[in-house]
């Protein structure tokens, strides 16, 4: 993806968003179906921050011309976009404190991405406009770090149960 | 166009929310078929999701589609007849290892071989997941996690790819629940490949193969252009590693032939008569 | 009044084309209005071996193998013993043998009319390229009254794609063997109405159904029932239909349920072995309400069986070999133009009540051969309008049980059939309340449905009733014939319907009756079992079953009847 163009850059914003809320949607409802409600209850409430920070990224993109890009088409720094939730990290049994971690970790990863446009873009608008996501994002960092910090430790071994995985079929 | 108002991915979810385990390799493939889906616009009303029996089998109740959930195994028969029976519908069968590549086994190399204009998807993560973790045709000889079979199966895993291209599979590709991106590109080019094209997603199992993790770091996207030589392909899917991703091999040829023009008059108890 | 017939067995070795002589035969008969029936039986080989055409010329078109032949022409005495089971003859019978030498002892037994006459060295110095069995053609035809002319003309028609020389030498040789004399008589029986049919059952099975608008095939081959789909492959294609051969049966059923979702109405054939593989997926079309019809042309079993015989034994897997609580339909055509018929209704009430019909056809009128009156054909049944209201539910509960059933294309009715238990709109669920339902749904929308006056053929009111299914029917008719010229007045009952059993209508039909015997052909007496399960019977009952190969008999029903003052 070029750098230069302010059109590509929003596209990728409203998806990078659009994916984080979509995912935390998906991790909830399992979460929810798993009977893991306290997980689903975090990943609801990200959700619902992803939503807000989408909308008010897609009433920028609004006011431009922006290409039509095909999932297969986006220019991501890794496999899928920034701040959608890795597969990998994810376990029914996932207490809260892993879930945020997880969810610093995408906060994170989609503040470098914000932030190399902020650093390196030519167009003077695509450097504001990602200055001010990365900003954003820093900031939801931050206020997960303040709540991780008054969670308790979780046990070393809260992934494991003792029954066996059931037979649904 | 504005980017906030195209049709999503999302928007070719049912209402049905899945059962299966959080971080299921199975949620990756939804979306890149959600979002292939997405990608060419399809129309719900005339694509059509078939699956067998096991955990990736209940992908078709997912999303907003037609869909026909089958007995265990037979999926990729009951997609064939329908898409010979109804040539204009997207036809797509999908389903796991065990379901495709065991007691489907045999529909999977005659399907390649007939090359019904269709795509297969197999969601491959080397286990039965439904029945709690049994090894299957892909599961590594060594693996000693079932208690059905405590010291691994001891046979060679089974080569999707290789078997696709000895049956005359002429669309192959790999993809992996790491990479729904790519995953959607892959299956959006399936879809338009003009006859049979097998999907090969290695899919991960975060309950009974929590070792599937490691994929991501395993896993490697090839970027050479797709092979058309069967020769050289069978000497590719004889050595890799099987962690390849992307589209492996394409050559297509004629696909089964479509409805002959309908002759409505054509009497055909005329020979009974004497 | 007992039948009059005219019973002839031609066996040959090697190729010698008996086959062909009884088609011939039985087509040029039938072109100036007889009627006749013809059974081919073979031994085990592809080609060679041995073979019989038996045939059976008859005043009326109730069609039984023929229990004692008049006529037995034998090119040749080897491995006699093949067919000596089913081929006994009549006291005298008129025995033409090609081949000098010692009478097998049950031919002696009867005491024949026994003429050598060398055909071979006749076909060899009527043409060089002459063959035995046109020589017998044109004899035979003789001896029947037919035209030597019009067997050369179906000879030439049938050899249409043989060198000209071949079929030069098929006209001589008829035209030599129509020379022949024999100090003999045959009595054969009158004509009937020209304009008649000649079809197998299978045949017939098959038009049936693409009559009733079956648009998709899907095949495995298997003996009896491979000629249905191959002459449905030529039917599709004239209609615009599609076949396709699949590796395997459990293949063929999958791909009949996958084309009936799509809305074409779906067909396949198989025989007792294959039946058992689609076992699971007929459940599934059951459960997913998806409408399929499988004929099941039966045969010896289990297993491999007796593939070239016929039996009445796979009632019981037919009926049930569903897992779980599958209720669907099972009908039984009962005779070679039946077959039309209630194939046609099969395929019409699969579609209507949206589940699986199998049609228990067998060996005998699947590949039995027969002049026949144009077939009755199956009218399309009345099936409740459904309206599915705005919100669409594929399963949904209805008075019928019947749900409207949408097909890919369909807009904004889109739905996932399912074989997991699901709720109305399609959903899994493993909940009672919905299983409860949607089994009650299942069975109901079949015991809701006014199948009308087809469920059986009923004839007579005699104290007497023979009960049977399917081909026994004609096995029993000469039965109660056989009985009613001895004083004996007998009613039979033939089901076409087997399930879902027509309790009240077949309590109705034995109204008055003193006994009933259930007639089948089989070991285990699998109807009368089905029959004694499903209902209270206020007389006694009784079963006589036989298993095959040796095909049903009325005279030996007649005689079980009578000899225990029955």
């Amino acid at each position: 993806m070029s750098k230069q163009q302010l059109g590509e850059f929003l596209a990728h914003s409203v998806e990078l968003e659009s994916e984080a809320r979509e995912r935390y949607l998906e991790l909830s409802e399992a979460m929810a179906e798993h009977n893991n409600s306290e997980v689903a209850e975090f990943f609801g409430r990200m959700a619902d921050e992803s939503r807000l920070h989408l909308e008010e990224v897609a009433e920028i993109a609004e006011q431009h011309d922006l290409p039509d890009l095909k999932a297969w088409e986006f220019n991501w720094p890794e496999e899928e976009s920034p701040e959608a939730a890795s597969y990998e990290a994810v376990h029914y049994r996932m207490t809260l404190r892993q879930a945020m971690l997880l969810a610093l970790d995408n906060e994170r990863a989609a503040e470098r991405f914000y932030r190399s446009f902020a650093e390196t873009s030519s167009d003077s608008e695509t450097r504001r406009l990602a200055s001010r996501f990365s900003a954003e994002e820093a900031s939801h960092a931050a206020h997960l770090v303040k709540w991780l910090g008054k969670l308790p430790a979780d046990p070393e071994h809260s992934l494991e149960e003792d029954d066996a995985p059931h037979m649904p079929e | 166009m504005k980017q906030s108002v195209k049709v999503r991915a999302k928007d070719y979810k049912s209402e049905v929310k899945p059962i299966w385990c959080p971080g299921c390799g199975h949620f990756s493939v939804l979306n890149a078929i959600t979002k292939a889906f997405a990608g060419l616009g399809i129309a719900k009303d005339d694509t059509v999701l078939v699956s067998g029996i096991g955990c990736s089998s209940r992908l078709p109740a997912y999303v907003d589609s037609y869909g026909f959930h089958g007995v265990h195994g037979r999926g990729l028969a009951i997609a064939q007849g329908l898409k010979v029976a109804r040539p204009d519908l997207t036809v797509i069968a999908l389903g796991g290892d065990g379901d495709g590549f065991s007691i489907g086994g045999n529909h999977f190399l005659h399907a390649c071989r007939r090359n019904v204009n269709m795509t297969y998807i197999a969601m491959d993560n080397e286990v039965y997941g439904m029945t709690k973790g049994q090894a299957s045709p892909t599961t590594p000889a060594d693996w000693d996690h079932s208690k059905l079979t405590p010291h691994g199966p001891g046979v060679r895993p089974f080569k999707p790819a290789a078997l696709a291209l000895a049956a005359g599979a002429p669309w192959i590709a790999r993809g992996y629940s790491g990479n729904p991106n790519q995953m959607a590109g892959l299956i959006a080019a399936a879809i338009e490949h003009p006859g049979f094209s097998f999907l090969h997603v290695l899919s991960q199992c975060i309950t009974f193969c929590p070792e599937q993790t490691d994929w991501k770091s395993i896993v490697s996207e090839r970027s050479e252009p797709a092979l058309s030589d069967a020769d050289v392909a069978a000497s590719l899917f004889h050595h890799e590693d099987g962690f390849q991703t992307g589209l492996l091999y394409a050559a297509p040829r004629n696909s089964w032939p479509g409805p002959q023009a309908q002759v409505q008059s054509a009497d055909i108890s005329e020979g009974f008569r004497l | 009044m007992t039948q009059q017939q005219l019973s002839i067995a031609i066996t040959g070795a090697g190729g010698a084309g008996v086959i062909s002589v009884g088609e011939l035969l039985l087509q040029t008969w039938a072109a100036g209005g007889g009627r006749g029936l013809l059974r081919k039986a073979f031994g085990p080989q592809i080609r060679g071996g041995e073979s019989a055409a038996l045939l059976k010329l008859t005043d009326t078109e109730h069609y039984t193998p023929a229990d004692r032949y008049d006529l037995f022409l034998a090119f040749d005495w080897t491995n006699f013993n093949r067919f000596g089971d089913e081929i006994t003859l009549c006291p005298g019978a008129l025995v033409i043998c090609g081949e000098e030498g010692e009478l097998p002892p049950p031919v002696r037994a009867v005491d024949p009319d026994v003429h050598y006459l060398p055909l071979a060295d006749l076909a060899v110095d009527t043409h060089e390229e002459g063959r035995v069995n046109m020589i017998a053609l044109g004899l035979l035809g003789r001896l029947l009254g037919l035209a030597s002319a019009d067997l050369q003309s179906l000879a030439r028609n049938k050899l249409a794609a043989k060198p000209q020389a071949y079929q030069d030498a098929a006209a001589a040789c008829i035209e030599a063997g129509s020379q022949l004399s024999l100090p003999c008589q045959l009595a054969a029986p009158p004509l009937g109405e020209p304009g008649a049919w000649y079809l197998s059952g299978n045949q017939a099975a098959g038009l049936g159904a693409l009559e009733a608008g079956v648009r998709f095939v899907a095949a495995y081959p298997i003996t009896p029932a491979s000629d249905v789909l191959e002459w449905m492959a030529g039917g599709l294609e004239k209609l615009g239909g599609q076949l396709v051969q699949a590796e395997d049966e459990l293949a063929a059923i999958n791909m009949t349920l996958g084309a009936a979702f799509g809305g074409v109405p779906s067909f396949t054939a198989t025989s007792g072995p294959g039946l058992a593989l689609m076992t699971e997926s007929i459940g599934l079309a059951v459960a997913s309400e998806t409408p399929v019809t499988i004929l099941d042309v039966m045969r010896g079993g289990p297993s491999t069986g007796i593939p070239t015989k016929s039996e009445q034994s796979d009632l019981n897997i037919a009926l049930n070999g569903l897992h779980g609580d599958a209720p669907h339909l099972v009908l039984a055509p009962l005779d070679i133009a039946d077959c039309v018929y209630t194939s046609a209704w099969a395929v019409h009430l699969a579609q209507g009540l949206q589940t699986a019909a199998i049609v228990l056809s067998d060996q005998f009128i699947g590949q039995s051969t027969a002049v026949v009156t144009e077939p009755v054909r199956c009218p399309r049944p009345e099936f409740p309008a459904q309206d599915s209201g705005n919100d669409y539910l594929r399963y949904r509960l209805t008075e019928s049980g019947v749900s409207t059933l949408a097909a890919p294309g369909d807009a904004d009715q889109r739905f996932t059939a399912d074989g997991l238990e699901h709720n109305e709109r399609g959903t899994p669920s493993a909940r009672d309340d919905d299983h409860q339902k949607q089994l009650a749904k299942r069975a109901g929308k079949l015991n809701n449905h006014p199948f009308g006056d087809a469920w059986a053929r009923i004839d007579g009111t005699g104290e007497l009733a023979l009960l049977c299914f399917g081909s026994a029917w004609a096995a029993v008719t000469e039965a109660a014939t056989i009985l009613a010229d001895a004083g004996l007045s007998t009613r039979t009952v033939a089901l076409r319907l087997v399930a879902p059993l027509q309790h009240e209508r077949l309590a109705a039909a034995l109204a008055g009756c003193r006994r009933v015997v259930v007639v089948e052909q089989n070991h285990g007496a699998q109807l009368f079992h089905y029959l004694r399960g499903q209902m209270e019977f206020a007389v006694p009952v009784a079963s006589y079953s036989r298993a095959g190969p040796v095909p049903l008999n009325g005279r030996a029903i007649a005689d079980y009847m009578t000899a225990e003052g029955r």
